[in-house]
């Protein structure tokens, strides 16, 4: 089965600015794309605005999975529709149990403990985290494993990392690739990846790259243009639809 | 004040040590009952309050045990039941510990009871009015594995129980007070807690009375060099729930970790004390009072960090969390410091509000609902309270905290 998410014109303010100025992107399962710019372009604004959080103000345009809006929509039924966010801080929720949470979410309850092992395992996360608190005392890298267990269990039809690869070291980062790049095998899980570092693109080979400058998409392409980005940087996109 | 005055002059005329009672029972009657123009029970619903309407037992009613006491006691090593202040069944102690019945018991602060209390109204009432003190004694070295359960239930229409503690050196227990039953009564225990050298006291004072119950305790920990006391206090009945938790760090290297948290709902009123003196040296204190108040219930958290003058190296924190579930709850958080040592380290943080909405948002983007997120978020305030305990006791009271968690109604404010 082969869903879309369709984004177009979004525009967003936070604190009064607005940050996402007409984005475009569209994308299918099983494909992995990739968002890079500079500090300030966006990025993070789009993660967390899709994903609804409070603050985060949609000032026009749409977002469209499998025919249904997810603009007018909670962020549980954005969830529930088949997008999930991980964070770059994941918070801390004191209290509650990962085990917990994701039988909250929806997950099914059979075998869910061992199925959260197995999925810790892959990405190399201690198991005992999993029975802790969710992301108390966890570091950066704990906490961007922990969200690929959940990610694991809850297979969404698109998933939306935000910087995801920041805060990880080198193999952290192998793994939490391997694992999204394995879960678009598994279960056609389309990858929406933002990050400024080419790093991530060497374990998961991205179907198209956009790069954001300004609260748009400023060029769209294939592995070649990170190459480009590592040899002249932002500069010659800064200006390119203006 | 006639039913009840009747009731308790017969209740003490029956007892064996009876000069010793109506010393007490004229302290108490001179002293009167508090007023809410006292300080210290300025947010008492007192008005609400008629001693009348209580009688003091002269014998326990019949009780039995609930399905959540049942299940706590299969899971204790030794079970002690005290039915409205009355020790019932004092169980088959294992090896190292001893339960005994002691009418005029002297505080384990050194005093006598009177002595001790002798400013503090309901702990007179108790002082004349207790059945007998049920004393647990754990020997020097003894490690007592499984935990001792002591059931504390009110059937009758008041409960004065007297309760004692005592740890010998380097010994160690768990032990769980528990407290039900209650409806229309008035439950006013006091509770002490003797930690010897290097000994180590693991404490929950589980409090799931009705939700018509007056409940006045208090508890008071005496600890001795290197002595630990892990105390939690969970309160959830009552119409008035007043909790107050001391503890004494007398000689070197004490260290007491005390957790509160309560749950606000109807028009309940909450109403924690804490009093954590350090007199000796190097003596630690970590407090953490967490609360919930729904509907139109209101809370007060009073707590008191006192360091006497050569307390040096003392490291004494305090911290106070309210959770506003209702835009007609209120909770107020009253810190307060009487430090008379320089060279500590003190300090004291609290605060009042709503459930944290990014937090909450982190759950809604996974796809859980918001009450469901909501009620994640309030369960995890209490059992953050459970994370020292045992697992399989911890499980046990969580199981129970959400039972009664799900009759809560939350209103974003």
């Amino acid at each position: 089965m082969s869903s879309t998410l369709v984004i177009e014109g979004l525009r967003v303010e936070v604190a009064g600015k607005e940050v996402l100025k007409g984005f475009d992107l569209s994308m299918k399962s099983g494909e992995v794309h990739v968002i890079m710019g500079p500090n300030g372009s966006g990025k993070s604004t789009l993660a967390h605005a899709l994903s609804g959080r409070p603050g985060y103000k949609v000032l026009g345009g749409s977002v469209v999975l499998d025919g249904v809006e997810l603009l007018g929509l909670s962020p549980t039924e954005r969830a529930r529709h088949g997008l999930f966010l991980a964070m770059q801080h994941p918070m801390e929720v004191p209290g509650v149990r990962p085990i917990d949470l994701l039988i909250a979410a929806g997950a099914d309850a059979a075998n869910l403990r061992k199925r959260m092992s197995d999925e810790a395992q892959r990405v190399e996360l201690r198991t005992d985290v999993l029975d802790r608190f969710v992301n108390v005392d966890l570091s950066g890298g704990e906490r961007k494993r922990a969200e690929m267990v959940q990610l694991g269990i809850l297979r969404p039809k698109f998933a939306m990392l935000d910087e995801i690869d920041s805060g990880l070291d080198v193999d952290a980062l192998g793994a939490v690739a391997r694992r999204l790049s394995s879960a678009t095998t598994e279960w056609n899980c389309g990858v929406l990846a933002i990050t400024h570092f080419r790093r991530l693109l060497q374990e998961l080979t991205p179907t198209k790259i956009h790069v954001m400058t300004d609260g748009r998409v400023v060029a769209t392409g294939g592995p070649e243009l990170s190459e480009i980005l590592e040899r002249d940087g932002y500069e010659p996109f800064r200006h390119a639809k203006s | 004040m006639k039913i009840f005055a009747d009731s308790a002059l017969s209740f003490i005329s029956e007892r064996p040590d009876v000069q010793d009672r109506r010393r007490a029972w004229s302290s108490f009657q001179e002293a009167g009952l508090p007023t809410t123009s006292d300080e210290v029970w300025r947010y008492a619903p007192l008005n609400d309050l008629s001693l009348d309407d209580f009688t003091v037992n002269s014998f326990p009613t019949e009780h039995n045990d609930s399905e959540f006491a049942s299940q706590l006691c299969e899971r204790a090593g030794l079970v002690v039941r005290v039915v409205d202040g009355f020790c019932v069944d004092a169980g088959s102690a294992p090896d190292g510990v001893r339960v005994e019945v002691v009418e005029n018991a002297s505080s384990v602060s050194g005093t006598s009871m009177l002595k001790r209390y002798e400013s503090d109204t309901f702990a007179l009432l108790n002082n004349a009015l207790t059945p007998a003190t049920t004393v647990v004694s754990i020997g020097d070295g003894v490690n007592v594995e499984k935990p001792i359960v002591i059931v504390n239930s009110t059937s009758g229409s008041s409960s004065f129980s007297s309760t004692q503690i005592k740890l010998g050196r380097s010994s160690s227990a768990t032990v769980v007070e528990y407290f039900e039953g209650g409806a229309d009564a008035l439950v006013a225990p006091l509770s002490e807690y003797e930690i010897g050298d290097n000994a180590s006291l693991q404490l929950i004072t589980y409090q799931r009375l009705s939700q018509s119950a007056w409940h006045v305790a208090r508890t008071s920990g005496f600890l001795h060099r290197d002595a630990r006391l892990r105390q939690a206090v969970i309160g959830i009945g009552g119409h008035y729930n007043r909790s107050r938790n001391d503890a004494e760090m007398l000689d070197l290297g004490a260290e007491n970790e005390l957790r509160t948290t309560f749950l606000g709902s109807g028009s309940q009123v909450h109403d924690f004390r804490t009093h954590q003196f350090h007199k000796a040296p190097r003596t630690r204190s970590t407090l953490l009072s967490k609360g919930a108040v729904a509907d139109e219930s209101r809370s007060v958290y009073t707590g008191l960090i006192e360091i006497e003058k050569g307390a040096k190296r003392t490291d004494a924190r305090q911290t106070n969390h309210n959770l506003l579930l209702s835009p007609h709850a209120h909770a107020d958080s009253v810190p307060n410091l009487d430090i008379r040592e320089n060279d500590v380290v003190c300090a004291h943080a609290s605060s009042v509000g709503p459930l944290d909405e990014l937090q909450r948002w982190y759950l809604e983007s996974r796809g859980v609902t918001r009450s469901d997120a909501e009620r994640l978020m309030i369960q995890g305030f209490f059992y953050e309270m459970l994370t020292t305990l045992p697992h399989e006791l911890a499980a046990l009271v969580e199981q129970d905290v959400t039972s009664a968690l799900a009759l809560v109604n939350v209103v974003a404010p």
